[in-house]
This record gives structure tokens, sequence and C-alpha cells, in this order.
């Protein structure tokens, strides 16, 4: 099971690696060398285009919080794909996995999340 | 997941405030969804998405042919992807984009970075982008001897092309416009649009290939069976091409129960403000 999840990760990664027509492609903004996994709390949803953003605060050990801003496709590549703005309500607890910003590390692009009961989501690729 | 995260939430929130905001927020939602958005299926019961789609489903291969209109005219409705945004020089043969481009549009292309793309910024993509990685429409009106064609695009903001079909010409000096003027005629089943008219403020495909005022694009679309439509485009610009020439795109039908759905690009367009790391705000 474990491998099979590592093979869709895997997957999932190459899919991003290919530039994609849209509106716009990722790499201009998010760093593919950056990967990043980050545990925290949903605060706020934007249901908005031209891309969906969410908001996680992620505290540290030292009990830094940590505002990140998350950025996914747009509501009509997430709603064809079964997603919608009660998806991820405020106050979810999520593990994000996803790529930083070049500029902004904290402002990061989704590849996947997954709740608190395991279960793991992708998220259409950002072209939209 | 939402329903589970959702409940353990109200159960584990120390605060009253929170549990208010999220009794709030659920109350908002439920008022605010429309009929289908409320049948939607709770997270846990979606299924993993891997990659995903951003257009429509595509129906599966269909051997049949076009279906026609009540006056023998192809009938090209339907929810399309696809169709116009890839690149101009991948179209073309090794190095044939080169030879066409004059010195100061080869200069030009060579200096444009993809981030610059007026696209990115909600503007306009121009007609060759109206079709593309969002669903489109056309629409032929009245459904006998349309007098107008339009393209309805779900991209940029609701987005729309018009096609003169009542044999009206070009106007002699139109002033340049985004989509330009645009008169339409068949040619057996197959459409041709004719547009002048066009500005030179969008880029012409994704990588930036230049045009000018000048520029003067035929487009043929052909049916050419009940899921295919075929879009040859001759692109003509003395301003900035060595001479006219053709490229072809080709778009597929999405599945009957296929919509365009809103998009309003302006609503919340972070690009260009990497270096905040939460523009809106995020609490």
């Amino acid at each position: 099971m474990r491998m099979k999840l590592g093979i869709l990760v895997g997957v999932v990664f190459a899919c991003f690696a290919v530039p994609i027509a849209g509106h716009h492609s990722w790499t201009a903004e998010y760093d593919a060398k950056k990967p990043v996994t980050v545990k925290g709390v949903v605060t706020k949803i934007e249901w908005t285009n031209p891309h969906t953003h969410f908001y996680v605060d992620s505290t540290d050990e030292n009990g830094k919080v940590t505002n990140w801003n998350f950025e996914m496709a747009s509501t009509p590549a997430l709603e064809r794909s079964g997603f919608s703005r009660k998806t991820l309500p405020i106050g979810t607890q999520v593990t994000v996995s996803g790529f930083g910003g070049r500029a902004v590390l904290e402002r990061a692009i989704v590849t996947s999340f997954k709740g608190s009961d395991g279960k793991e989501f992708f998220v259409p690729k950002l072209g939209n | 997941m939402a329903r589970s995260s959702l409940s353990r939430s109200l159960e584990t929130e120390e605060g009253e405030g929170r549990v208010k905001r999220i009794l709030v927020v659920a109350a908002i939602t439920v008022v605010g969804l429309s009929a289908p958005f409320v049948a939607r299926p709770h997270a846990q019961d979606l299924p993993r998405r891997l990659g995903g789609e951003n257009g429509p489903r595509k129906v599966d291969a269909v051997n049949k042919p076009a279906p026609k209109l009540a006056d023998g005219t192809v009938d090209l409705s339907g929810v399309w992807s696809g169709g116009g945004d890839a690149p101009i020089r991948r179209l073309l043969k090794q190095g044939e984009l080169d030879s066409l481009l004059l010195p100061w549009a080869k200069q030009k292309m060579a200096s444009v970075k993809e981030a610059d793309d007026p696209y990115f910024f909600c503007m306009p993509g121009g007609p060759l982008r109206i079709t593309g990685g969002f669903a489109w429409r056309f629409v032929q009106h009245p459904t006998v001897n349309a007098t107008h064609i339009f393209m309805l695009q779900e991209g940029n903001a609701h987005t729309y092309r018009q096609i003169f079909m009542d044999g009206r010409k070009h106007p002699d000096d139109p002033s340049p416009t985004w989509y330009g003027h645009s008169i339409g005629r068949w040619d057996g089943n197959t459409l041709v649009i004719d547009t002048v008219g066009l500005n030179d403020r969008f880029w012409l495909d994704t990588a930036g290939t230049p045009h000018t005022e000048q520029l003067h694009m035929v487009e043929r679309w052909t049916r050419t069976d009940y899921a295919t439509l075929r879009r040859d485009v001759t692109i003509d610009d003395p301003g900035a091409f060595t001479k006219p020439f053709t490229v072809t795109y080709t778009a597929k039908l999405g599945t009957p129960d296929s919509e365009i759905l809103e998009y309003i690009c302006i609503e919340n367009n972070q690009w260009g403000d990497r270096n905040s790391s939460n523009p809106t705000g995020g609490k």
C-alpha cells in the first residue's frame, strides 16, 4: 500500500513536471526543488478564480504559527473533479503536500492533501 | 473528510467563538449554495483524483457524422475544449517560424518572458486563444439561417466572440479590438471566419508569438466527425511575418452533461504578487 502510494505520488509529481497550457504554468511562481509538507488547520478558503486558495495555520515545535497560502486550480477544474468549497471547511486539520513559492516559501502550490483520517486527495493540476 | 473533520472540530473546539464561527460558515454555506452544490458528495465519498482534467470530460470516440441543423448547415453546438492554445512554433516544421518572423518580431519573441503574458493578468487572449484549456461553446443564432454565431468562453471572464453571418462586409477602417471584426460564411460543411481589426495587445499564443494590427486571420472550422472539430487558421500579418502561413488545431467535444462554468479571472488573481505571502490575507 505504502509503495502504491509512493508510485501515485511519483506520477503526480511527473504530471506537474510537464508544462501545462492554461491560465499560467505553476513553475514561474513555485519551485519544484522545494517540496513542502505542512500540517495544520484550515483558516480560510478562497473559492475563487483564476485559482482557488486555502490558508493553513501551522504551528512549529516552538509554538510559532505560520499561515500558509496554498494555491489550487480554478473552480471549474476542481468542480469537474468533484471538489467544492465544502471539501475543506475552516477548522479542518490537514496535511498538505506541494511545492514552495520561489520568492516566499509559505506561498505554495498543492499537489495533494490529507485529512486527519488519513485519506489523501490529489488536486487537479494547475493549468486553468 | 469534510464531514468528519467538521464534526471533530465542533467536538474538540474549546472556544465558543470558534464554534459560532463554524456555525455561521455552515449557515452561509447552506443558504448560499445552489441545489446542485448541496447535492455534491462529501469529500470522503469522492474518488481519489490523480492529476485531473481542467476542461470537460471528452466523449468517447464516436463513429458517426457531424449533425446538421434544419437549414442543412452543420450543427456546432455542444461544449468543446481545445482548439487554439498551443504555441504556433510547435505546430510548424522545425525552424519554420523563425523563417516567417520579420527581424523585429523575432527579436521581440526572443525577449518575452512567459510571466509577462497579458493573459496572466486576466486580459483577453484574442480570437485564437478563446479556445484552449477552458470549455467553450459555439452558438448559432437563430438555428435556421443564422445571422450570428457566437463563441462563448468559460475562461477570462465570460468572454464571447461575435461572428456576423448575414453577409455584411468588414468596415473600411475598424478600430482595433481584442477580438476584432469577424464575418463568417459556409463553404460546404466548413464554417469560414474572416477576422480583421485586431489590436496588438494580446499574445497570439502562449509563447508570445508577436503580431500587429495588420493581422488578418481566416479560420476554417470543420466538424470532421461527431466528436472532433478541426480548425485550420491562416495567419496573414505583413507587419510581423514574411508571408501567410496556416496552422491546424483540434477541438474535442465534451460529454453531453458538460457545461461551461463560471470563471471570473480578475476575482482573485494573485499573479505578479509573488513577493507577498498572503495578498488577500489568510485569516
